[in-house]
């Protein structure tokens, strides 16, 4: 649709009104007030409390189950083992279907594969007869050995985690390979012999947890009209819809209310098959609230990895060739795996699109950990470390600045890399020529304002205490293209408001608040005459979820063309209730003006429509998929205090520049930054499960498992290097994932400024670099 | 048991079980803010007010609450305003899933109530023991500066009108 | 919700203690640590609470009531003002502004729990517990926790006042942390040397205890040039262990090095030149 007065999406920054405006999430005041809006908040009446009984076997079949006892204990509804459920094979991950993750899951079943995973599902009155019940529910086991080291899963030798035949999509479950990727550009070896220097190094990173303040939680229950509803704190109600759909093969509705945080620990199916499994059973009202210990062990984590890093430069410091090799741990089951492994590759190697050769692969195993899953960032944090780490060494070696070392060797507008094309999430990806990218511009005003070249000359160790500066690239994309669709629904009111029905999934990250400026400022409105209801699968278009920092790129050009639509069909009936041409018509502040200066507002034309001229509803629907998914860009530098005496380690400052278009709400996507930058202080120095030898998580709490507190997040800033994405929502791209990509390199490298000790394994624990520091003065 | 204590300075006479936490019987009673997060004394999203003081109502028994007045966020607004710290969290961007927000609020007025005048430091130690896993800290750290700013120039108003009707 | 029968608050502490001998019984003031327990057998908490035993009474010594609040360390005009204001800065390492509005000084000594911060510092200032088993008795805080019994109720601690130098310090993972190690040093300076002096080192991961190898080759050394071997010495004969937070011998590096820091400061403090 070609409409000449409807503001385009090619007008210069400037001219914004809503859009690039930090307005204040429409959200904001319900969830200051502490309203009931999240879904454990909802009173649901005679709704039974279902418990899950878990396993203490990393390993196990089960032999029996005898739950004679716990149904005997009056309050109890129901107790369903593997026997009572449907035996449908599936992924808990919430992609786009077909899943790229394998299909190796069951609600229940009759072996169990860590510490954690589940045996059966009891339902009570009240939490303490759920509870009561667990106990008494007898379980004999065939103890297996089990697979604890991802290093040695798929060694000879080595039991069977996936022996069940209902399996599919799996690479090689016989050896506990969940999926396996290799793909090369040019002669790696080759370019890795005639370069002048070359840099080899094994990198690891944890199993980081979510650690989203609000649990698992699910509801489920039968409307009046015996629809099964399920409530429920998700990243991706449509995809909860469809696979409840394909497990119990009932239809159902998911509504997603206000949600307690996700980060990708959402973009799964949790609890919602234990509800929907009672509701079936009883026809009541089921919840499932989970506890911190269950969130912490038994859903996902991220996935840890290892990386092995060959690369290479010439003596004038232009990268020759880049050789990752990874090994990636999804624990018990192939949640997210192929996707977060290809995404290790395609989210850090483009960036570097000077290389001459390219080699990445590897293999995802499975293991009798807790399972992996999506986790903001997405494979991207595991990988960026690596590869930042290593070329950060590299430049070193080379005796340049690292700054002029990754600028060198980075892409620019204009430019592409032939990675796009190969590598995509679980398969090819698309091609795409980079039309917005500012990462010279982010290195160069974050150095200046970081005062880089200055704080590099000062002394770095003085007395007890020691100072150093890194720095460290990244680049993330903006959807994945070609398969994440987002829709978008404008209705209009008689009052001169908009009711804008989104699928998309605001998890906290106050997309419902972008959506709507996005809106607004196609409709020259403001933001407060937009209503967004998001996320109800019977009453708003579809929407893939929030995830693949999609939300702002998909379901805000999806709201953009709704929007555009609806400005037209607006026109049109103002055309013929006020006679003139829509030519000569425009909208301006609520109103439609034309040319002779008459005027009609949205609530008159509307109003009209509904009573008394060629009555109808304006609505539009539209959707949006992409073609591209142009990144965003990152540069930060982080200034560590390293205690010589402890082996302490303390950020300081850590300042970025981002890249991320035009921000819809810089308030907001400078929030999402600073969030991703103290989870990846936390993934650099805090967070990491311990496990005993039995497999069983011990930091399962967070007493024992630490997140970042605020005192010690230091000095965080972030700043914004604009630029404007052609393909995006007024210029916009993503901004929610890449901020957790450089605090672990940024800081590893810092250390090494600091003390000359180069870190290859996170969390970076005081106890190691203590001994770091000690063997280090004694070889001196 | 029976328990008989203040809630928002409404009483409530209620029965109790003995082993009962506070965290519980609140939510029971419709204070849905405050929120089951971690259970373990390390998040202080389940804060409340006990005679002013901020503590954890997942580690405290209704039993000894008998007698005592709570005060949860539904406490510090009234109906369709905000109070000053609750506008400045909103205004700074400083709420994002906002399931630690009303724990955070109950907090910080108390640290306001103490200290208007308060440093970043000293909001930082202060609310420690609050964790946010959306924010990174800094823009609430920013929202109570403002916070304490709006309600000193505030507080500052009456004392000038005493001062002009002398 | 813990699973017990009853919610006992005694008027008297003859009737606490009574109650408290009762089967299944446990004493709970500020509720923090009972609140979490996963107790089975469990049937009936005794609020101390209802006792009062909430005053800070100053005189020769300064005398605190089982159930004074951590936060009175910061608040308490008293305390907060002792030894240049020593518990008042101290008391912002240990737990949140949340739990030291609950957490009473009785209940952070009387569960032993091995990384408690206060019975390091307590131990450090060579407090005396008043206690209640049928008559009062004083102990020394150091006997108490090596000797102390179980159904004994902590009814008050006594700091003694006197112009000796303390410093603290905790090494913990992050900020909001239990310690991975916590140790603290008091000592007084005649002519620049050391006397009366006390070091104890707490979350080893066990109970805080006194280091006296390291007090007695303290004692007549100056400050400045015994560090270093102090601090050798410490990690020699101080006895940790191994867990989930740190290794033991890392926790005998932190021994060390905290020791450093503890004594640095105290140099700070008396205007040594370090």
């Amino acid at each position: 649709m070609k409409v000449s007065n409807v503001k385009s999406s090619a007008v210069a920054p400037t001219e914004f009104k809503v859009v690039d405006t930090s307005v204040s999430k429409v959200d904001g005041y319900a969830l200051t007030k502490g309203k009931a809006v999240f879904t454990d908040d909802f009173n649901i009446p005679n709704a039974l409390v279902v418990k899950i009984l878990r396993s203490r076997h990393a390993h196990a079949i089960i032999k029996s189950i005898d739950a004679s006892k716990a149904l005997a204990l009056e309050g109890v509804a129901c107790v369903l083992t593997h026997e009572d459920v449907p035996r449908v094979a599936y992924t808990r991950a919430g992609q786009g279907y077909p899943e790229p993750s394998p299909y190796d899951t069951f609600v229940l079943d009759k072996k169990v594969r860590y510490v954690g995973d589940a045996v059966a599902i009891v339902a009570a009155e009240t939490e303490e007869i759920a509870n009561r019940a667990l106990d008494l529910i007898r379980v004999e086991y065939e103890v297996l050995p089990a697979v604890l080291d991802y290093e040695h899963a798929s060694d000879p030798e080595m039991p069977v985690i996936h022996d069940e035949p209902e399996i599919s999509g799996a690479y090689d479950p016989s050896r506990n390979i969940a999926n396996h990727y290799e793909m090369h550009i040019g002669d790696v070896d080759e370019e890795l012999a005639k370069s002048d220097i070359v840099v080899e190094g094994t990198y690891y990173t944890p199993n980081q947890s979510h650690a989203m303040m609000e649990t698992h939680v699910a509801i489920s229950y039968f409307d009046p009209n015996g629809r099964l509803t399920i409530i429920s704190s998700t990243q991706v109600p449509y995809h909860v819809r469809r696979i409840i759909r394909r497990i119990f093969g009932v239809e159902s509705r998911v509504i997603k209310p206000r949600i307690g945080g996700g980060f990708g620990g959402k973009q799964a199916v949790h609890v919602e098959a234990y509800v929907t499994a009672v509701t079936l059973k009883t026809g009541r009202p089921a919840r499932c609230v989970y506890t911190r210990e269950e969130t912490m062990t038994a859903s996902n984590t991220r996935h840890a990895m290892r990386f092995k890093l060959r690369v290479g430069a010439s003596k004038d410091g232009k990268l020759q060739a880049i050789d990752m090799q990874g090994l990636s741990n999804t624990g018990a089951y192939g949640e997210h795996a192929l996707t977060t492994f290809m995404v290790s590759g395609s989210k850090t190697l483009p960036l570097y699109n000077k290389v001459k050769a390219v080699r990445f692969g590897g293999d995802i195993v499975y293991t009798n950990t807790e399972p992996a899953g999506a986790f903001r960032g997405y494979g991207a944090p595991q990988s960026t470390f690596a590869l930042d780490s290593i070329l950060d060494e590299l430049a070193y070696k080379l005796g340049m600045d690292p700054i002029d070392f990754k600028l060198k060797n980075s892409i620019r507008e204009g430019e592409t890399s032939p990675i796009f094309k190969v590598m995509g999430e679980g398969r090819e990806g698309v091609e795409q020529i980079v039309q917005s990218c500012k990462i010279e511009e982010c290195a160069l005003m974050g150095a200046k304002h970081f005062n880089w070249y200055e704080k590099k000359k000062r002394p770095r160790i003085e007395k007890t205490k020691a100072h150093g500066y890194g720095v460290a690239f990244a680049m993330q994309g903006s959807s994945i293209p070609a398969i994440d669709m987002g829709g978008a629904t404008i209705k209009m009111n008689d009052d001169g408001t908009f009711n804008l029905m989104v699928g998309a999934t605001d998890l906290g990250t106050g997309s419902d608040t972008i959506l709507a400026q996005i809106a607004a400022e196609v409709l020259h409105t403001t933001t407060d005459k937009i209503i967004v209801y998001s996320s109800d699968t019977d009453i708003t278009p579809f929407d893939k979820g929030a995830y693949a920092s999609s939300t702002t790129y998909v379901s805000g050009n999806a709201t953009k063309r709704a929007a555009e639509k609806m400005a037209f069909e607006i026109l049109k009936a103002a055309s013929e209730i006020m006679s003139e041409p829509v030519e000569k018509l425009h909208l301006e502040n609520g109103k439609v003006i034309s040319e002779s200066d008459r005027s009609l507002t949205y609530s008159e034309i509307q109003t009209k429509l509904f009573y008394s001229f060629k009555q109808r509803q304006l609505e539009v629907t539209e959707s949006f998929v992409s073609e591209v998914s142009p990144p965003p860009y990152m540069v930060s530098f982080a200034e560590v205090e390293i205690d010589l005496e402890t082996g302490k380690v303390d950020v300081l400052n850590f300042l970025s520049y981002v890249d991320c278009g035009t921000p819809i709400n810089p308030k907001l996507a400078r929030g999402q930054v600073e969030g991703a930058t103290a989870q990846g202080i936390g993934m650099a120095l805090y967070e990491e499960h311990v496990s005993d030898k039995n497999g069983r998580i011990v930091t399962n709490d967070f007493f024992t498992y630490k997140i970042p507190a605020r005192e010690d997040i230091k000095n965080i800033k972030v700043e914004f290097a604009k630029s404007y994405e052609p393909t995006g929502p007024f210029g916009a791209k993503s901004v929610s994932e890449i901020g957790l990509d450089t605090p672990a390199p940024a800081i590893a490298n810092a250390i090494f400024d600091a003390i000359g000790v180069r870190i290859k394994k996170l969390p970076i624990k005081s106890e190691d670099m203590f001994f770091a520091i000690k063997n280090m003065v004694k070889s001196l | 048991m029976k328990v008989e204590f203040k809630v928002n300075d409404r009483k409530h006479s209620i029965e109790i079980k003995p082993g009962e936490l506070l965290v519980e019987t609140l939510r029971r009673l419709g204070y849905k803010s405050v929120k089951h997060a971690c259970d373990t004394a390390s998040c202080g999203a389940c804060s409340v007010q006990l005679d002013g003081n901020p503590v954890l109502s997942c580690r405290t028994f209704t039993a000894a609450v008998d007698g005592h007045d709570v005060k949860t966020v539904e406490g510090f607004s009234k109906e369709g305003e905000l109070s000053a710290v609750q506008k400045a969290l909103v205004d700074e961007g400083a709420v994002q899933c906002g399931f630690c927000i009303p724990g955070l609020v109950v907090t910080a007025e108390a640290l306001l109530k103490e200290n208007l005048n308060p440093n970043e430091e000293e909001i930082k130690t202060y609310l420690n023991g609050n964790l946010c896993r959306c924010t990174g800290y800094v823009s609430q750290t920013h929202a109570i500066m403002k916070a304490a700013e709006i309600r000193r120039s505030s507080t500052s108003v009456p004392v000038e009108k005493r001062g002009e009707s002398s | 919700m813990l699973k017990i029968k009853e919610y006992l608050k005694p008027k008297t502490i003859e009737e606490a203690y009574e109650f408290g001998n009762l089967l299944n019984s446990l004493y709970v003031s500020g509720g923090l640590i009972v609140a979490q327990l996963k107790v089975s057998h469990l049937e009936r908490l005794v609020d101390l609470k209802t006792l009062g035993m909430d005053e800070i009474e100053d005189g020769n010594t300064v005398k605190i009531g089982a159930n004074v609040k951590l936060a009175s360390f910061m608040k308490n005009s008293i305390l907060s003002t002792l030894n240049n204001g020593f518990f008042k800065e101290v008391a912002k390492e240990i737990g949140s502004t949340q739990i030291r509005n609950m957490a009473t000084i009785g209940g952070s000594i009387a569960f032993r729990l091995g990384w408690s911060d206060v019975t390091t510092i307590f131990m450090t200032a060579k407090s005396q517990v008043e206690l209640y088993d049928g008559i009062f008795r004083k102990m020394s805080l150091e006997n108490f926790i090596k000797d102390g019994k179980r159904d004994q109720i902590v009814t008050a601690v006594y700091l003694p006042k006197n112009a000796r130098f303390l410093a603290f310090e905790k090494f913990a993972k992050s900020t909001f942390d239990i310690a991975t190690l916590n140790l603290g040093i008091a000592l007084s300076l005649k002519d620049d040397r050391i006397e009366d002096v006390t070091v104890v080192v707490g979350s080893r991961p066990m109970i805080s205890e006194r280091v006296r190898e390291v007090e007695e080759f303290l004692t007549g050394k100056d400050l400045l040039s015994s560090m270093d071997k102090a601090a050798d010495l410490m990690e020699k004969v101080i006895k940790v262990g191994t867990d989930m937070r740190a290794s033991s011998e890392y926790r005998k590096a932190l021994a060390g090095a905290l020791l450093k820091k503890a004594m640095r400061r105290i140099c700070h403090e008396s205007g040594i030149q370090s």
